[in-house]
């Protein structure tokens, strides 16, 4: 058996830094870059794990996830380009057209 | 145990990020403690480490490190540069959970690619320091001091009453375990659906991305 | 420590104090010999004052850099300004660390491979470098505050993200004829099958421009051009932190020369020397010196081809690499392909 807690561990911190980040910050680039840190941290605990039982189930998942991370930041990005243009900010508190 | 100790670490950040929330100009203050308290704990810290588990520590301090900079520092530019460092420590843990191939490409795809994508826009937009975080005034803030010391006393439970666990061993690289021989197997046989799944959504997000920032959909 | 650890690390050690002694003492005559081929190219003498043959003038270049003044700008955002010649050097020297100068060795009882690090993902390793390559143009170019070097700066890395591609697509062509993505084992496919710029011309040539556009040399330097953009994203560096750029240049150019022959040109294989039943010390002598003269081939391609061709324009650069070069690098692997099933290996 070996021990991955440490890894697992240190994912829960990432994860929870990168949700806190989400909830705190203002700036549009900056939320979808804590959203990249979520990603790497849910990455991190499929590696561990996929260390601890010898299955290279958890590499692959890994690798769809960072698939799908790419494909996410690109159009992220790629609305956060579009919003610039309309409004001149990132700030997310302004995108508040369709609030109530 | 290394378990103990980085619990110990995760008190030091918590406090870090307390100050850093309740008194803004005091981060500096904050990173003193930091650095001292890491340095203290490491000190009284008297059951060997191995070599292995040395290096993980530091490699999961670094990473710890730049992600609560990446959250903590204004300007959006020093974010992405740790979030860069954040990439490549996490690499280096793939690195010693014996995925070789996941370290490759996660300095390729994610720190050579995604973040590139990342600097440009930031280069672009000429984005500057933010002033001040979002959210609600003061009861808020204190609820979530609250609610971070109850998360982590819950952690520090559920990990307090493990039996003993053996010392972290890294493996050995002759079983093929982490290598693209093994990884592409797999996703050619077993998970071929949803590779090319994935290489759908790829095309449908450059799609996406490009009719996005165009300047005038005609 | 661990005598198996200790004895890693020494050998390592060793070998990047060798290597990388050697590979800084080529850099600082890669510009003599710049000056020499292109004076000689030009119709007219290089330098041949200093020294004999002009042989001593990197030394008294880098002694008016060490002496000259490194004036920082007060508008330049100091942490990354200083950063950025680092991150442009690090890949450059890190990539030569996996590529394979020589046939393994036995000395003082153990065989010893001819590199730093026998890596079971080389090629990966050499890809993964080459995209932090690119953090310092862009850091340098942000970070001087200044709008002609932001300018060269992303100019310079939309450049070299783009030639990236391409030159992955090709090399996975040399991987699937491989089997294996260590460049040992690339190499020795080779002496067995023969050289892969033989069955694999297009990605071979692929290689090679993209390789220019990687290390922003001409006929791709426009982001770095005097007359368009007063010299793009190193405008604001002076004295050492300039020389800093310079030589990342070199370190490049020289670590794509090395690529270049190991992925292409059969690495340190000298065909027909097997046959010649030499002692194992003499062979390998021979071989590293094969290699050494092949990489100073593509070194001379190198500075044959900047001083003779113009410079291209950043949209035909751009048409050039994303409509160009990178749907023939996909038809490369697809006529790849079919060479591996035909059983050519």
């Amino acid at each position: 058996m070996k021990s991955v807690e440490f890894f697992l561990l240190v994912a829960a911190l990432l994860f929870t830094i990168g949700c806190v980040g989400v909830l705190v910050r203002r700036n549009a680039i900056v939320i979808l870059m804590c959203i990249e840190l979520m990603l790497n941290a849910v990455n991190l605990t499929f590696a561990a794990f996929a260390h601890e039982s010898q299955s290279m189930a958890g590499h692959v998942f890994v690798f769809f996830v960072m698939t799908v991370a790419a494909a996410e930041a690109a159009v992220g990005l790629a609305i956060v380009i579009a919003l610039f243009r309309r409004r001149r900010t990132t700030d997310v508190d302004d995108a508040s057209l369709m609030r109530w | 145990m290394v378990v103990r100790l980085l619990l110990g670490l995760i008190f030091v950040l918590v406090a870090f990020a307390v100050v850093r929330a309740l008194a803004p100009a005091r981060a500096a203050l904050a990173g003193i403690v930091l650095g001292a308290g890491a340095v203290v704990l490491v000190a009284l810290n008297r059951q060997a480490i191995t070599s292995v588990e040395f290096w993980a520590g530091l490699v999961g301090f670094a990473a710890i490190l730049s992600a609560l900079m990446i959250v903590i520092h204004p300007n959006p530019m020093v974010s992405v540069l740790f979030l860069i460092v954040n990439l490549f420590s996490v690499a280096l843990f793939y690195l010693i959970l014996n995925a070789q191939f996941l370290a490759a490409i996660q300095v390729i795809v994610y720190a050579g690619a995604i973040m590139v994508l990342f600097l440009f826009v930031v280069m672009l937009l000429n984005l500057k320091a933010e002033e001040g975080l979002r959210g609600g005034g003061g009861p808020q803030r204190y609820g979530a001091v609250i609610l971070g010391g109850l998360f982590a006393g819950l952690m520090f439970h559920a990990l307090r009453n493990r039996g003993p666990r053996p010392y972290f061993e890294p493996g050995s690289f002759d079983s093929g375990f982490g290598t693209a021989r093994e990884l592409g197997r797999l996703l050619f046989t077993r998970y071929l659906f949803a590779f090319e799944a994935a290489s759908l959504l790829l095309i449908a997000a450059m799609i996406g991305a490009v009719v996005l920032a165009k300047r005038r959909l005609r | 420590m661990d005598p198996a650890v200790t004895r890693v690390l020494v050998e390592a050690s060793v070998k990047i104090a060798l290597f990388f002694g050697v590979l800084l003492t080529v850099i600082a005559y890669m510009t003599w010999v710049e000056r020499r081929v292109s004076a000689w190219i030009q119709d007219r003498r290089g330098p041949n004052r200093v020294g004999p043959f002009g042989l001593l003038q990197p030394l008294a270049d880098g002694i008016k850099f060490l002496f000259k003044e490194a004036i920082t700008p007060p508008h330049v955002y100091r942490p990354v300004y200083l950063l950025a010649p680092v991150m442009i050097f690090i890949p450059a020297l890190v990539t030569f660390s996996v590529v394979p100068i020589g046939p393994a060795v036995t000395l003082f009882g153990r065989r010893i491979p001819l590199l730093i690090a026998d890596v079971d993902n080389g090629v990966l390793i050499i890809l993964a470098f080459a995209s932090m390559g690119v953090y310092g143009v862009a850091l340098a170019g942000w970070s001087s505050n200044n709008k002609y070097s932001l300018m060269g700066g992303l100019r310079s890395s939309a450049q070299l993200i783009s030639y990236e591609l391409a030159m992955g697509i090709a090399i996975v062509g040399v991987l699937m004829a491989t089997g294996s993505l260590r460049l040992t084992d690339i190499v020795t496919h080779q002496i067995a099958n023969g050289w892969n710029a033989l069955w694999q011309l297009p990605g071979f040539l692929i290689f090679v421009i993209a390789a220019f556009a990687e290390t922003n040399r001409l006929p791709f330097d426009l982001p770095e051009a005097e007359t368009e953009l007063v010299a793009g994203y190193h405008t604001e560096y002076s004295g050492m932190r300039f020389s800093m750029f310079y030589m990342a240049e070199y370190a490049n150019m020289i670590t794509a020369s090395a690529l270049a022959t190991t992925l292409y040109l059969g690495g340190y294989h000298v065909p027909g020397l097997a046959a010649l039943g030499l002692p194992e010390t003499a062979m390998v002598i021979v071989q590293v010196l094969a290699f050494c003269l092949k990489v100073a081939f593509f070194l001379f391609v190198f500075v044959w081809v900047r001083w003779t061709l113009p410079r291209f324009r950043y949209d035909q650069l751009m048409n050039l690499g994303w409509k160009g070069l990178l749907p023939i690098a996909l038809a490369h692997v697809l006529w790849v392909s079919f060479l591996v099933l035909a059983g050519r290996a």
